[in-house]
């Protein structure tokens, strides 16, 4: 590894240390103990086997959609259509797995196909708007968003629904399904999808001339034409895959969590845009994804039980907004120098 | 110093930072009311004379008169209240604003605190534009309207805001011929009503044509100051050109071989959409430097790009080797033998946060020598190849891995000359190739392109460069709105006869093989 990613790992940490000390006075204003604030997000996200493997289960969509941003950053392009795109993905899996017959493997496999040509269809739509029609590419992903959710809304209340309870779809097959890690815990084999997926996208970016060009076309988009690179095209398979890996978020919270959706969606709503953060914090990069998707998640679920966690001798704890507020500051902080590097880009 | 002397500048020198010298203690003078013509090629130092005289850049040291009065001018506008007025080659206008917002920018009449006074405004301006013959629809948007009418908003902007003297740096670059003759009418009309103007250009017939006075500029010297109506063409010419020693370099006699660039009755947009190549036609051999001079802007980086596959043709052909190498795209070009110099590193040549190593194989990275079996990229390869090109080259870098920020301007010029050099190319495309780097690189790449020539290479060299054009090349042209004014050998050609080239007029007969 080079120095560069030293450094990078170094200032990272750094700016995690400096959001951690600034929610701690925050935390000492409001007139509780920062310690056992730490503590006590420390021990939500990890103190058992039961919250490890819960953090664990929502660093996994956390790290497709994170991956999602990173892929079309690369390329220079602005996807805040992860949410969008992962609802797709959750309507396919939902489709497929519920109203299809297949045999195991192949019944998943083609839920995994047909979720990432969705979101793939979804993004790549908004890099074609983007490179064809000049649409910026921030406003159509929003719009697209939308688009996704309504039409997603639409299909689980009147096609797709459980005439059986209120507001849920039918369940999938258990063919269709992704097997728990550990029985009675919610990790499911999303987790080692994901992270074979960081790992892929990895070296689909750094070992291939695809990915090559599609960095070239980030960085200098005049150099890689002059370099014989077809920088819309590229622009464009970008904007695919990372619609794709984006729409795999969805799909694998409904195969591996909920088994079905609820109609509204709302099982699944936010990881498109914490997947921004999480690529922040992790430069970008497929592999520094990883880590930076668990401490998310570990802020996410940690949170929850730090109001639990401080209330002492009879004294109320950590209202569950101040933790939130301390969570909001920590994600700035780490999220920090890649900002400042995207700004210094923009200018 | 005569009291008719409204500006008087004297012993003007400018040292930037970097060490360039732009002006060498330049004396320039104009009376007041007439229209005083400023000539000189690329880099003699006009613009930045007359940036000085609107106080957009203080000079390294010298002295400044107005109406015989010392004057400090810090800013354009402590300029613009002396009654200096420029009008820069790039408009500086609000696209979305109409031509009257526009022209009151800076001095708006107000009739309340907080509302401005359109209505006397407009009254002004009309006035303006009667006197003047500068007509301007002012509630037209200026993003809508022409090139020739935004400038006109321009100089009505200078009038508007009191403007005495007013400087206008190459007018007539972006005008059309007889939006040219308009130009000129005006300027005759504010000559009339007792303004005083100062008119930049290259171009020789304009000289002729506008000017009462002419100063012509050489490398940051004042050559000479002339009457324009006793002054010939060919002593311009000569003037604007003329060399202080030739540089001599040492080159064999060529040894020529097949022609593997033929261009043909090419024609090519820029990006406004106006025709900035216009039906030219040449080739080059293998074994021959062909230099392309001209002053720049005249076409010269559109042909390149056209050649090479970064900008659409509009008509004609290029022929590479013996295959129609039209509009072809760029990795195809590489392949066929074609080697490209870019003429902006930064924009075309180098993608500064990639590795040396990244960098080494733009534009060879598909080939197949880099992949292994199943698609991916050798990375032992890609660096025996970059190391190859950093030695070879004399590159100098601390390690393939380091980004090519960090290198100096000549060793980035080194890597993209060592990446296009070994694609093996059978034509080499050298675009200002010698560039702001230092005297060491140039050398270096100089010798580099002559030795290339001496293995059988056909080079096409374009620079704005006269001395280097001149001494490199076998044959060269000039390049003057899209054509050629003449094909030369530039061990015959006279001084006069390229500064006339340059300034537009075509001599006669053209230097075949």
């Amino acid at each position: 590894m080079s120095i560069k990613y030293w450094k990078q790992i170094v200032d990272s940490l750094l700016s995690l240390m400096a959001g951690f000390f600034v929610g701690g006075i925050i935390i000492w204003l409001a007139g509780f103990d920062p310690l056992l604030f730490y503590q006590g997000l420390l021990i939500g996200a990890f103190g058992n086997l039961y919250y490890f493997m819960t953090t664990l289960s929502y660093a996994a969509p956390l790290m497709l959609t994170g991956l999602s941003f990173a892929i079309a950053a690369r390329a220079s392009l602005f996807n805040v259509g992860a949410e969008g795109q992962s609802y797709l993905g959750a309507l396919a899996a939902v489709s497929i797995g519920a109203f299809l017959t297949l045999p195991n493997l192949a019944h998943q496999l083609l839920i995994i196909v047909f979720a990432f040509v969705l979101g793939g269809l979804l993004g790549g739509l908004a890099g074609w708007l983007k490179v064809s029609r000049g649409v910026n590419e921030v406003v159509s992903t929003i719009m697209l968003n939308y688009l996704s959710l309504y039409v997603s809304n639409y299909l689980f209340t009147y096609w797709l629904y459980d005439p059986m309870r209120a507001y849920k779809t039918k369940n999938i097959e258990t063919t269709a399904i992704l097997p728990f890690v550990m029985p009675g815990t919610d990790l499911s084999l999303s987790l080692f999808l994901a992270v074979l997926a960081s790992f892929f996208i990895y070296i689909l970016l750094w070992k291939t001339p695809f990915g090559y060009e599609i960095r070239a076309v980030g960085l200098n988009p005049t150099a890689a034409s002059y370099g014989g690179i077809n920088v819309r095209r590229s622009m464009v398979l970008s904007m695919f895959i990372s619609g794709g890996v984006a729409a795999l978020a969805g799909a694998f919270e409904v195969m591996g969590r909920f088994h079905c959706m609820d109609t509204e969606l709302t099982y699944i709503k936010g990881y498109g845009f914490d997947g921004i953060a999480v690529s922040l914090i992790g430069r970008n990069h497929p592999i520094a994804i990883i880590p930076a998707s668990i401490l998310f998640a570990m802020l996410k679920t940690g949170v929850q039980a730090v109001q639990r966690y401080t209330s002492v001798g009879g004294r109320t704890g950590v209202p569950l907004e101040l933790g939130l507020a301390v969570q909001g500051v920590i994600i700035v902080f780490v999220a920090l120098p890649s900002i400042i590097d995207m700004i210094r880009r923009m200018r | 110093m005569s009291p008719e002397q409204i500006v008087h500048m004297k012993g003007i020198r400018k040292i930037y930072p970097d060490g360039t010298i732009a002006l060498r203690g330049v004396d320039f003078s104009v009376k007041e009311g007439e229209i005083h013509g400023l000539l000189g090629e690329n880099g003699a130092g006009k613009t930045t004379l007359m940036n000085i005289l609107y106080g957009l850049i203080p000079p390294t040291s010298g002295e400044i008169y107005l109406r015989g009065e010392k004057v400090e001018i810090n800013s354009p506008r402590e300029a613009m209240e002396m009654g200096i007025g420029m009008v820069h080659q790039h408009f500086m206008l609000i696209p979305t604003f109409s031509a009257l917002d526009n022209i009151i920018l800076g001095r708006e009449p107000l009739s309340g605190p907080l509302t401005i006074d359109r209505r006397s405004a407009r009254k002004e301006i009309e006035a303006l534009m009667e006197e003047t013959g500068l007509k301007v629809d002012l509630d037209a948007l200026v993003e809508n309207l022409p090139v020739g009418i935004q400038q006109r908003i321009e100089i009505l902007k200078m009038l508007y805001k009191k403007a005495e003297i007013l400087i206008l740096d190459e007018p007539t670059a972006v005008l059309t011929p007889i939006e040219v003759r308009e130009l000129f009418s005006f300027l005759r009309k504010m000559k009339e009503s007792g303004k005083t103007i100062i008119f930049i250009t290259h171009k020789l017939k304009e000289v002729k044509a506008i000017a009462d006075r002419v100063t012509v500029l050489r490398r940051g010297e004042v050559i000479g100051v002339r009457d324009a109506k006793d002054v010939e063409i060919p002593e311009l010419a000569r003037m604007m050109v003329g060399r202080d020693i030739k540089m001599k370099i040492e080159k064999r006699p060529p040894s020529l071989g097949e022609e593997v660039l033929i261009v043909k009755d090419l024609w090519v947009k820029d990006d406004r959409g106006r025709d900035a190549v216009r039906g030219l036609s040449f080739s080059v051999r293998a074994g021959e430097i062909f230099g392309i001079a001209g002053v720049e802007g005249n076409g010269q980086s559109e042909l390149v790009e056209a050649i090479c596959g970064l900008r659409k043709v509009d008509r004609g052909s290029v022929i590479l080797c013996g295959v129609d190498a039209t509009s072809m795209n760029p990795i195809k070009l590489y392949s066929l033998g074609l080697g490209h110099i870019p003429e902006d590193r930064h924009k075309w040549g180098i993608i500064l946060d990639f590795s040396v190593e990244e960098n080494s194989i733009v534009g060879v990275h598909r080939n197949k020598k880099f992949l292994n079996s199943i698609g991916l990229m050798k990375g032992g390869e890609i660096c025996k190849w970059a190391d190859n090109i950093v030695k070879s080259f004399n590159v100098e870098v601390l390690s393939l891995k380091t980004p090519a920020r960090s290198l100096s301007g000549g060793n980035q010029q080194k890597l993209i000359v060592g990446r296009e050099l070994s694609k093996n190319p059978r034509v080499v495309i050298a675009s200002q190739p010698t560039r702001g780097l230092d005297v060491a690189a140039t050398e270096y790449i100089r010798d580099l392109l002559l030795r290339m020539r001496d293995e059988g290479r056909a080079i096409l060299l374009v620079s704005a460069d006269l001395d280097e054009v001149m001494s490199l090349s076998d044959r060269m042209a000039v390049m003057y709105e899209g054509r050629f004014t003449g094909i030369v050998d530039p061990e015959k050609v006279s001084e006069e006869q390229v500064g006339m080239m340059m300034g537009g007029i075509s001599i006669g007969g053209s230097y075949e093989h």
